[in-house]
């Protein structure tokens, strides 16, 4: 199947005072494929919003971009202008779920007004036809057709939600980019929401979504990428990465352990300011693998694994660092058990 | 740390050889120009302070020296803004005038933000009963137009600097109080103060160390741009004649005073006062609208993390 | 560390029963319009040293509880007892003694840090607040390493760090007055899995000090099924059931076992919390 979308060497980086730069994303690339859902996870500040932001053009002044993100029919995202962006692009090729849909709805009108105002903006048709197509439109979303007449405010998470998403689906947009969708929403309206954002992959869409909640992402993702301080440690399948086989990355196996239905226990210290990110591999400081060339060079993405001494698949979860030596580089010290 | 920075954005030019591009969509980012802004206003206000603040120590000459013999003359190396109907120097008096008039635009702002910002704390702070007294207070006084409240104040005293700034004082405290009122309640409700009543904190703590600080810029921000508001206020009464007396040079009566020359075809008398009228207050609202920028820590959200 | 509270408890398991539990609510009715409360008729006891989880959907007034159990909610009926002692007032009403007697941390830390002070000066505040300013330094610097903040972070402002690092000084702040009582209200809602982790690591880790007692609100059943002893269904009525206590409408949840959790039932020794360091 061809890619839906094609992301190459995607970097972002902010121009601060001084002349200084903030890499917060650097050098991702992935595709993405229709009916396929993309988890994008990792802990806050890694870079996983600037990069949705900069594929929807979205990015604030002072960010620079470079690679590409193409669509098989239609502009790169990253070089497209803003006309085009807003035109063509936003909420006809590209929807998106946002993180706060409370704060993503106009607080002064109801659903309704929101939802037929998209149609029309999106498809020129006229008034009576918007009205049935909002109704179609919150129905696909599963919002409840009473509802419909109510205030942002009048509506609890998961309705606002629901709302939100109903609004990215009105343009029938080919691929659905889910920015922390599941943020303060509590744990069954976490399911419910990934199962409703799993069923538009299965329409076909391709959904990116990009979460810091390894549990909603096992729950719908079919392929996932780790990202840490701005780049793409680790992307692999689903099943793999949850299942027995595990992450080969040592921050994604950390992650992965940290969970309350796993060991429960933390990845030791903080991730690295993305101003003053280390040499080498962003993650050594806090590596128990770490060797030598790991504060030298920066691992490139190797059969799905920015690491130097990445671990075994065959390990058991919960194994962790105490794995038998990797598959693409000796064993070095510094391994062993915690 | 520009070493790790630089040698990784040089791995990374490398390993693409594209160039960074700016998201020609996205909303130019311009500091330059703001900052060509901040430049100007502050070498403004530098130049306006130093004339007021050292004219009167360096340059001996009486602003109320009379010269019939010179009288209405135009612009000259003599006199740069040329002489009045009495012919006194016009530089002269409206470097004093100015110095009346940012006397009286500082001293009035600062009196209408200390009462503003009470009457606005005390509002927010207390709540219920006495906030809807207050509240109702200040509907009152803006049901009044404030320039007819002034001249009612001004006409209750002799002509001098003080009534004025009674006058510009006590007519101007409405909004400030607002704001700060609102600014107050929204700050009320947040969990830091939950966390602060929690932690031991009195309720004058709370409000010293929490609710003060979250409100102080907002109300200098609306202190800082009363004072042209002030100074245009000043000039009013003083060109309507109820302000400071004629034969005091203050911008106002200074333009008041050339009315007639103007009708003469003689330009300079007002031409001169009108722009120290303008040109310092917009250099002041310059200022205060870059520290507004300033006030919301934007850092993060720009970068989006 | 120091406290009285943790030399009386430092020999052995926190005790469990039959003594003063050391927050009981009884009958509490509570919300914003006195007409239809969110909170109704709710009793529920903790001992000392007991962890007790409170799960409900967003919305259904286990925030206004927790708030209420902090002493910073007026109730419209019902009481509050911490370690035996009635809470005779609410917010700046009650007396200092027993409003700090409670710590408590908020879920979203943007909004629960003053923006004007700085991390260090954030988690020693309520230190000030007490006239205990002098021991600000020495505390701060222990707590900060406690809870795996970095000295240099403790000079930046909250808007200069991240969620994580934010909540982190939050919940230091919450401890620095040694509570008896930690009231946590979706601790870490906003937070990924590992900041979770070390977070709740630091939680245990000071209650296995100092035999404190927890209320922890959140939707997140997997993760307060790990960390409690005791995990209540708020339903969303707004009534509960406290089985603890055999009370009105409450309904203790069903302990089913969760996949990989077959270890660390508690009472549980610090070990399995490695520290975050």
């Amino acid at each position: 199947m061809s890619a839906l979308l094609s992301v190459t060497g995607l970097s972002v980086r902010f121009r601060m005072r001084q002349g200084r730069h903030i890499h917060a994303v650097t050098e991702v690339s992935f595709d993405l494929a229709a009916g396929e859902c993309l988890a994008l996870v990792g802990e806050s500040g890694c870079g996983k919003s600037v990069l949705a932001a900069a594929l929807l053009g979205l990015l604030p002044g002072n960010a620079q971009v470079r690679g590409a993100a193409l669509l098989p029919q239609g502009p790169d995202l990253l070089s497209a202008d803003e006309t085009t962006m807003a035109k063509a692009v936003r909420g006809r090729q590209v929807g998106l779920v946002p993180q706060s849909p409370a704060a993503h709805l106009t607080p002064v009108r109801t659903v309704r007004a929101q939802l037929e105002e998209t149609v029309r903006e999106l498809t020129g048709v006229r008034r009576a036809e918007a009205r049935t197509a909002a109704l179609e439109a919150a129905e696909r979303a599963a919002f409840p057709a009473d509802h419909l007449d109510r205030h942002p405010h009048q509506l609890s998470g998961g309705l606002a939600q629901r709302a939100a998403t109903a609004l990215a689906l009105v343009g029938d947009a080919p691929l659905l980019i889910a920015d922390e969708p599941t943020t303060g929403l509590d744990r069954d309206l976490v399911e419910h929401t990934v199962d409703e954002l799993r069923r538009h992959a299965e329409d076909g869409r391709g959904l990116l979504m990009i979460t810091h909640d390894l549990a909603a992402a096992e729950r719908i993702a079919d392929r996932v990428a780790v990202m840490y301080a701005g780049r793409v440690v680790e992307i692999a399948s689903a099943a793999d990465f949850f299942g027995p086989p595990g992450p080969r990355h040592p921050y994604a196996r950390g992650l992965l352990n940290a969970l309350p239905e796993r060991e429960f226990t933390p990845i030791p210290g903080n991730p690295p300011e993305l101003g003053a990110l280390p040499d080498g591999c962003a993650f050594a400081p806090r590596c128990t693998r770490v060797a030598k060339a790991c504060r030298t060079d920066t691992p490139a993405l190797v059969e799905g694994t920015a690491c130097h001494f990445p671990l075994e698949r065959t390990a058991p979860a919960g194994a962790g660092a105490g794995a038998t030596a990797g598959m693409t580089g000796p064993r070095v010290g510094g391994g062993g058990p915690r | 740390m520009a070493g790790p920075q630089a040698t990784q954005a040089a791995e990374a030019t490398q390993a693409t050889g594209a160039p960074w591009a700016s998201r020609s969509g996205a909303v130019p980012h311009r500091p330059g120009r703001r900052a060509l802004r901040v430049g100007v206003s502050a070498g403004v206000m530098a130049i306006v302070l130093a004339a007021v603040l050292l004219v009167p120590l360096l340059i001996p000459a009486d602003p109320q020296d009379v010269r019939l013999d010179e009288k209405l003359q135009a612009p000259s190396w003599e006199h740069p803004f040329g002489t009045d109907r009495l012919g006194r120097d016009l530089l002269l008096r409206c470097v004093y005038g100015l110095r009346v008039s940012l006397l009286v635009g500082l001293v009035a702002a600062l009196v209408a933000t200390v009462l503003g910002t009470a009457i606005g704390a005390a509002a927010g702070a207390l709540g219920g009963r006495a906030d809807r007294l207050m509240m109702r207070l200040v509907d009152v006084f803006s049901a009044v137009p404030h320039l007819l409240l002034g001249i009612f104040i001004v006409a209750m005293f002799r002509p001098g600097v003080w009534p004025v700034v009674l006058s510009v004082g006590l007519t101007h405290w409405l909004s400030t109080a607002r704001i700060v009122r609102a600014e107050v309640l929204s700050l009320r409700s947040r969990p830091y103060i939950d966390a602060a009543i929690s932690g031991g904190a009195s309720r004058t703590r709370v409000a010293v160390r929490h609710l003060v600080p979250g409100v102080l810029p907002q109300a200098v921000l609306a202190g800082v741009l009363m004072v042209p508001h002030a100074i245009w206020h000043e000039s009013a009464l003083s060109f309507l004649g109820l302000g400071i007396p004629a034969h005091q040079p203050s911008l106002g009566s200074l333009t008041e005073a050339a009315r007639g020359s103007l009708l003469a075809g003689d330009w300079w008398p007002t031409l001169f006062p009108g722009l120290f009228i303008i040109i310092p207050t917009l250099a002041i609202a310059g200022l205060a609208g870059a520290w507004r920028e300033r006030l919301n820590p934007r850092r993060r959200s720009e970068l989006m993390l | 560390m120091s406290g009285r509270a943790e030399q009386s408890n430092r020999s052995g398991q926190p005790k469990r029963s039959g003594e003063v539990p050391a927050l009981a609510l009884r009958g509490v009715t509570a919300g914003y319009e006195r007409r239809a409360p969110v909170v109704r008729d709710v009793t529920l006891s903790i001992a000392e040293g007991e962890a007790v989880a409170l799960l409900g959907p967003s919305g259904c007034g286990k925030s206004t509880l927790a708030r209420v159990a902090a002493l910073l909610h007026r109730p419209y009926a019902g009481t509050v007892t911490i370690g035996g002692e009635t809470a005779r007032g609410w917010r700046h009403r009650a007396p200092r003694e027993q409003r700090t007697a409670v710590g408590v941390v908020f879920q979203q830390p943007r909004m629960s840090a003053d923006p004007k002070l700085t991390l260090g000066a954030l988690l020693t505040e309520p230190l000030r607040a007490c006239g205990r300013g002098v021991e600000a330094r020495r505390l701060g610097a222990e707590l900060a390493r406690e809870v795996g903040l970095d000295e240099e972070l403790l000079g930046r402002r909250p808007h200069e760090v991240s969620d994580g690092q934010l909540q982190r000084a939050c919940l230091a702040r919450a401890l620095v007055l040694r509570p008896r009582v930690l009231v946590c209200d979706e601790m870490t809602g906003m937070l990924d899995a590992s900041t979770t982790a070390a977070l709740v690591a630091v939680v245990e880790r000071y209650r296995w000090r100092s035999g404190a007692a927890l209320l922890a609100v959140g939707h997140d059943r997997g993760l307060l099924r790990r960390w409690c002893d005791r995990t209540l269904d708020f339903e969303s009525a707004g009534g509960m059931t406290d089985s603890g206590s055999g009370g009105l409408r409450l309904r203790r949840a069903k302990d089913r076992p969760l996949k990989g959790a077959e270890h660390a039932r508690t009472p549980r020794p610090p070990d399995t919390t490695t520290p975050a360091s």
